[in-house]
C-alpha cells in the first residue's frame, strides 16, 4: 500500500566518506513518531550515543518535515532539526517556518540525516530528490544573507537555503541555522553542529506533490479550522497586525517582563518597543510562512535599511534584558544575529549576564546595562570569537561558571531563559525547570493558560494543578511539533482538529488521545536520552534568583517560583520515581524498553 | 464598571441565557471598548476578565478580547448603542432555526419587541458577514437573532440590552409552550407585527 502524507524515504549523507544513500523508513516508525521532532528524536536516540561529544564525529543532525508539511494545512510549513546540543548536552530539536521544509518534503524526503565530518567546507544540494555535495569555498566565511543570495544566484530563485553564518563556522555554542534569510532554527547551537561538520548550507528544490489519503475530508477540516483561525482575535487580529511583539505590553503589565538579567520584572520603556509602537513607527509590511493565513512576520524600516523582524523574544533579549530600550538598536542587533547566525535569545541573555557580572565586579568586559554600542560590538565579537566574545560564545552557564558566579546565569540545563519571569507565572516555572531541552517556553507553552486564556485562564500565581496542566501541555506540544504545525495556529485550533486532519492526510486513524500518547512517548524518550547523557533530576531546577529572590516591584511583586512542591507532583504524575526516572511500567507502556537507563 | 458586568453576567448565566463560558458583554467608552475576555465565565467575572481595547483600532489587548470583538465594534460603529449583550438563549435559538423572524404572541413581548429579525450567515462566530449585516438591523431593532447561534442586543447601558435579551427568551418560551399545547396556533392579533 502506498503512503499518504509521508514519503517513506530518508536521505543519509555521510560527510566523512561523501556517500549519499536513500533509505526507506518503516511505516510503524512514521505512525508512532509522526515526523518533525518525534521522528528526529527517534533517529537521534537510536543513532547518536548519549555520551558522545556534541561537536564530535558521532553526533548527527536530522532534518525532518512532518506529514502535514506541504499539504496546505494552515501553519504546517515548518520543519525541525534534531541533534545532541553542544550548548545543553541534551537531545535537542529546533523548528522553523519559511519554505525550506516544504521543499525538502516535496523533494521526496521525510528525513535528512547528516553524519560524519567533511575534511573541507561543503554544501549540499537536494533538487527534486537528487542530492549532491559541493565544495563550499565560495560561500564559506559568508554571512547567512550572502550565502543565501550566492546559492540562489547560482541555482535559481526557486530553491530554499538553510545555512550557517560565521558563528556556526566558529563553533559558537548557540549558533543558529537560518533559512529564507530570517527564519531560524535558533536554539541549542545546532548551527555549531553543522559548522563542526563543515557543512555550510543545504539548498533544496522540490516539486513533488504530497499524496493525500482523503482530499475531500481534508478540505472540510481545513475549512473548519480556518473558521477558528479567523474568529480568534489572537490569530485573526493580534498577530497579523502586531506580530509576536504584541506580547510586550501584555507581559510588562503583568509584571513578568524581565529586565537587566532578571533583576527587574517590569521595563519602564516597554511601550516604546511594543508591537503597537513597532506597527506605528517602523513596520512597512507583513510576511508569513508557506500557506499560513496569520502572516505574523514583519518588515521594518530603520535608518539603516529594511529588515525582517524582530520577534517578541528577540526584542526582549536584545533590549530590556540588556537594559536597552532603543528600538533601532534592537532591530539592528536582531539583524546582526540573523546575518551572523546567532540565536537571539541566548545572545542577549549571555550579554545580559556579562553586564551583571561587570556590575557586580566579577568580570571586566566593559559591557554595561544600557550600552547599545557595546551590545552591537559584543554580538560581532561572539560570532567571530574575538576578545571577550570567545568567552561569551560558550553561553551564560559557562561564562558565569568561569567567574565563580553560576547563579547569575539565567538558564536551565544550559539553555538561556526566554522573555517571561516565571516568578509571576508558576506553571511556566515548572515548565522551564522540567523542559527536556532546557530553558524553553515552547515545550509547555504555559503562556497559553496562564496569560492568554488558552485553553482556559488559570490563576498564574497558584501552584495547584500546575503539574498536570504542564504535563498535558508538554505532551501535546511534542505532538504538534511532530506534525509539524506552528504553535500560534494551535492557539486557535486544538488537537481535536489536528487528529482529524492527520487522519485525512495519512489515511491512518488518529484520535486526539493518540496525539497525547505520541507526545508522552516523545517526552519520555527525550528524558531517557538525557538521563543516559548524565543529566539527572538535579538539572530540573531554575536559577537561584527565581527560587529565592522575590520580584521587587510591579503587579507580581513578592512572588518567587514555588518549584519543590510542583516538581514532586510532576514526577508522580509522569510515573517517574523521586529521582525523575521513568518507571519500568511507564517505559513498557510507551514501548521504550530499549532506551531505559 | 466591573460590578455592572458582574451583575449582568451573573444574571444572564443564572437565567439560563448563557452556558458556563458562552456569551459576551461590552460597553462603549468614547473611542474605547470594554469587552469580556475570550473564554471568560460571565457568571464569575473578575478584574482580569474585562479587556479594554480600541473601538476602531487594535492594541495589544486584542489578543485577550472576546471572539466577537469584531461584531461588537461593528455594532458601535453602525449604531448609537453604548452597550451590547450577546447571549445564547436556548428557546430563541431553537425557534431561530425554524423561523425567518420571531413575532411575539404575548402582550409584553409584543409591546417591548414587536418583531425580532433572524439573520442567517454561513459563518456565525467571529464572522465578518455578521459585522456587515448586524449593525443595519440593530439600527431598527433592539435585538436580533443570529440563526442557530444567539442574540445580539443593544442598549444605552448593559441592563437595557440585558432586558431585551431576557424578554426575547420569554417571548420564545411562550411561543414554544403555546405551540406545544396547540400545534396549529395562530393569533391574528400578532399578524400586524410582520410588517413592523
Amino acid at each position: 500500500m502506498g503512503l499518504f502524507g509521508w514519503t517513506g524515504q530518508a536521505l543519509r549523507v555521510n560527510l566523512s566518506s561523501g556517500t549519499i544513500t536513500k533509505e526507506s523508513l518503516a511505516q510503524k516508525d512514521l505512525t508512532d513518531w509522526i515526523g518533525g521532532r518525534g521522528l528526529g528524536a527517534w533517529i537521534v536516540a537510536r543513532e547518536v550515543p548519549a555520551g558522545c561529544d556534541p561537536l564530535g564525529k558521532d553526533n548527527k543532525l536530522v532534518f525532518a518535515p512532518g506529514p502535514l508539511t506541504g499539504t496546505g494545512v494552515p501553519g504546517a510549513g515548518r520543519f525541525s532539526a534534531s541533534a545532541k546540543s553542544p550548548l545543553t548536552g541534551t537531545i535537542f530539536d529546533s523548528n522553523a517556518g519559511g519554505t525550506w521544509g516544504v521543499r525538502l518534503k516535496r523533494s521526496g524526503y521525510d528525513a535528512l540525516i547528516i553524519e560524519g565530518e567533511a575534511t573541507a567546507p561543503v554544501y549540499l544540494t537536494i533538487f527534486d530528490g537528487r542530492a549532491e555535495l559541493h565544495e563550499a569555498g565560495d560561500v564559506w566565511h559568508s554571512d547567512t544573507l550572502d550565502t543565501n543570495k550566492k546559492l540562489k544566484d547560482k541555482f535559481g530563485g526557486d530553491i530554499s537555503v538553510s545555512c550557517i553564518g560565521p558563528a556556526g563556522e566558529n563553533l559558537v555554542k548557540f549558533a543558529s541555522i537560518m533559512n529564507d534569510n530570517s527564519r531560524a532554527l535558533g536554539r541549542g547551537g545546532l548551527g555549531a553542529v553543522m559548522g563542526k561538520k563543515k557543512l555550510k548550507a543545504i539548498a533544496v528544490r522540490g516539486s513533488q506533490k504530497v499524496a493525500i489519503a482523503n482530499q475531500e475530508k481534508l478540505d472540510f477540516f481545513i475549512y473548519e479550522a480556518d473558521k477558528w483561525i479567523r474568529a480568534n482575535p489572537i490569530t485573526s487580529q493580534g498577530l497579523p497586525e502586531f506580530g509576536t511583539p504584541v506580547l510586550v505590553n501584555l507581559f510588562n503589565e503583568l509584571g513578568v517582563f524581565p529586565a537587566r538579567n532578571f533583576q527587574d520584572s517590569v521595563f519602564p520603556g516597554a511601550g516604546k518597543i511594543s508591537g503597537e509602537a513597532i506597527a506605528r513607527t517602523i513596520t512597512t509590511g507583513r510576511r508569513g510562512c508557506y500557506h499560513c493565513p496569520v502572516q505574523c512576520a514583519r518588515l521594518v524600516k530603520t535608518r539603516n535599511g529594511v529588515f525582517k523582524g524582530p520577534e517578541y523574544e528577540s526584542i526582549w533579549a536584545l533590549g530590556p534584558e540588556c537594559g536597552i530600550g532603543d528600538l533601532e538598536t534592537i532591530v539592528e542587533a536582531n539583524h546582526m544575529c540573523n546575518r551572523l547566525g546567532l540565536d537571539t535569545i541566548t545572545t542577549g541573555v549571555t550579554i545580559g549576564c556579562a553586564m551583571e557580572l561587570q556590575e557586580k565586579g566579577l568580570l571586566d568586559t566593559g559591557l554595561k546595562f544600557g550600552d547599545a554600542p557595546g551590545l552591537l560590538q559584543a554580538i560581532k565579537q561572539i560570532a567571530y570569537r574575538e576578545d571577550a566574545g570567545d568567552l561569551l560564545a560558550e553561553g551564560s552557564r559557562s561564562l558565569a561558571g568561569k567567574c565563580g558566579a553560576s547563579g547569575y546565569a539565567m538558564q536551565v540545563k544550559g539553555l538561556e531563559l526566554p522573555a517571561y519571569d516565571p516568578r509571576g507565572l508558576q506553571g511556566m516555572g515548572l515548565g522551564l525547570a522540567t523542559s527536556n531541552r532546557g530553558g524553553c517556553h515552547l515545550r509547555a507553552y504555559m503562556v497559553g493558560p496562564e496569560a492568554l486564556g488558552v485553553p482556559k485562564m488559570v490563576d498564574r500565581f497558584s501552584t495547584g494543578g500546575k503539574a498536570g496542566l504542564t504535563i498535558t501541555q508538554q505532551n501535546i506540544s511534542a505532538a504538534i511539533d511532530s506534525l509539524i504545525v506552528c504553535r500560534f495556529i494551535n492557539l486557535a485550533v486544538t488537537e481535536e482538529y489536528f487528529a482529524r486532519i492527520l487522519s485525512a492526510v495519512t489515511g491512518v486513524d488518529y484520535h486526539p488521545q493518540d496525539l497525547h500518547r505520541t507526545g508522552e512517548r516523545i517526552w519520555n524518550l527525550e528524558r531517557l536520552y538525557n538521563l543516559r547523557s548524565g543529566l539527572d533530576f538535579s538539572f530540573d531546577t531554575l536559577p537561584p534568583r527565581l527560587l529565592e529572590e522575590p520580584i521587587r516591584e510591579g503587579p507580581s511583586s513578592g512572588r518567587k517560583v514555588e518549584l519543590a512542591q510542583m516538581l514532586t507532583e510532576y514526577y508522580r504524575f509522569r510515573s517517574w520515581d523521586e529521582y525523575g526516572v521513568p518507571s519500568a511500567a511507564k517505559i513498557k507502556e510507551l514501548g521504550l524498553e530499549g532506551f531505559s537507563c | 464598571m466591573l460590578k455592572d458586568f458582574q451583575r449582568i453576567g451573573r444574571d444572564l448565566f443564572l437565567a439560563g441565557l448563557n452556558s458556563s463560558h458562552s456569551g459576551n458583554l461590552s460597553v462603549r467608552y468614547g473611542d474605547r471598548i470594554i469587552i469580556t475576555r475570550r473564554g471568560s465565565m460571565l457568571g464569575h467575572l473578575g478584574e482580569r476578565d474585562l479587556i479594554e481595547t480600541g473601538l476602531a483600532s487594535n492594541d495589544g489587548n486584542i489578543i485577550l478580547a472576546s471572539t466577537e470583538i469584531g461584531v461588537h465594534r461593528a455594532i458601535y460603529q453602525g449604531t448609537s448603542a453604548l452597550a451590547v449583550v450577546h447571549a445564547h438563549p436556548v428557546h430563541a435559538i431553537s425557534l431561530s432555526l425554524l423561523e425567518d423572524e420571531i413575532i411575539p404572541i404575548d402582550s409584553e413581548g409584543a409591546y417591548l419587541l414587536h418583531k425580532i429579525p433572524v439573520l442567517s450567515a454561513e459563518r456565525t462566530i467571529g464572522s465578518a458577514e455578521l459585522e456587515e449585516k448586524l449593525p443595519g438591523l440593530l439600527q431598527e431593532f433592539k435585538i436580533v437573532m443570529v440563526r442557530g447561534h444567539g442574540s445580539f442586543a443593544v442598549g444605552q447601558m448593559l441592563e437595557e440590552a440585558y432586558q431585551w435579551t431576557s424578554s426575547l427568551e420569554n417571548v420564545c418560551r411562550i411561543i414554544y409552550l403555546t405551540r406545544t399545547l396547540k400545534r396549529d396556533f395562530a393569533d391574528k392579533r400578532t399578524e400586524k407585527y410582520k410588517e413592523w
